[in-house]
């Protein structure tokens, strides 16, 4: 997936937990898990929006696109 | 109609599998029974005097001799319907259970509803070859009808259609897991 998640960057700079974000949040640690990995393949506009706001940044802070295949995850096992 | 739930614990779907349960088990004591009764005509079957005996009892003379070829192959084909009809059942099972956790979408349905439409093929087949044996062994007897059932081959074309529509459901399901 060509799109990054700088989430680990950002919290680093905020000094917060992955956990203490969850519950600022209202996501899942696991979810956030699967985010800040890379292996999540769409983010809701209203998470986006609760991670910025408690966050205090932009999307762009959060997301970053670097040229590469675009591995469709969905169709691993399946087939 | 909105009473009705259709999905999770103590819906149609749960009433629907304590009625699969029950089935499933009746088919292998089925199952059991007609793997008893080949067991009885193989050992007879090495036995020709048992069989005179038995046709004695029976007081039918010579004619279950002339027809063993029958009574055999049709246990036969009695147990090949058995199992047609257990392992579809088996996978109604499995299907109603991930229904009944409100999980409709679990990517092993897909496989499941497969093996059920293979299966429905099967046993219309299994039904042509019987009445085939039949007309063969027993000329003028027959009493299976040759008929070919348009609806059972519906069945099954519309079984795999709906494995395709489960395997679309499972792929959003996991793209909905995979969206936070």
């Amino acid at each position: 997936m060509p799109i990054r998640v700088q989430l680990d960057r950002v919290l680093l700079e905020r000094r917060m937990s992955l956990t203490e974000l969850a519950d600022r949040v209202g996501v899942t640690i696991a979810n956030l898990s699967i985010l800040k990995t890379g292996k999540a393949r769409a983010v809701r506009f209203s998470t986006l929006a609760a991670l910025c706001k408690e966050l205090d940044c932009q999307p762009g802070d959060l997301l970053s696109y670097e040229p590469g295949p675009l591995d469709d995850v969905l169709d691993d096992g399946d087939d | 109609m909105r009473l009705m739930r259709a999905l999770g614990p103590g819906s149609v779907s749960s009433f629907l599998k304590i009625i699969l349960d029950v089935v499933f088990v009746a088919l292998w004591v089925g199952v059991g029974s007609v793997a008893l009764l080949m067991l009885a005509a193989l050992l007879l079957s090495f036995n020709p005097d048992l069989i005179g005996s038995i046709t004695m009892n029976v007081g039918g003379g010579g004619e279950l001799v002339k027809k063993w070829p029958v009574v055999i192959g049709g246990l036969f084909a009695a147990a090949l319907y058995l199992a047609g009809v257990l392992v579809i059942v088996a996978r109604l099972r499995q299907i109603f259970a991930t229904l009944m956790a409100g999980d409709p979408f679990h990517p092993d349905n897909v496989s499941r509803l497969r093996v059920i439409g293979l299966a429905l093929g099967g046993l219309e087949l299994i039904r042509y070859a019987v009445w085939m044996a039949s007309a063969w062994l027993l000329p003028g007897q027959t009493k299976v009808e040759p008929n070919f059932s348009l609806t059972a081959w519906f069945s099954v074309l519309v079984v795999f259609v709906l494995a395709e529509v489960f395997r679309e459901g499972a792929r959003l399901r996991r793209e909905a897991e995979l969206t936070i």
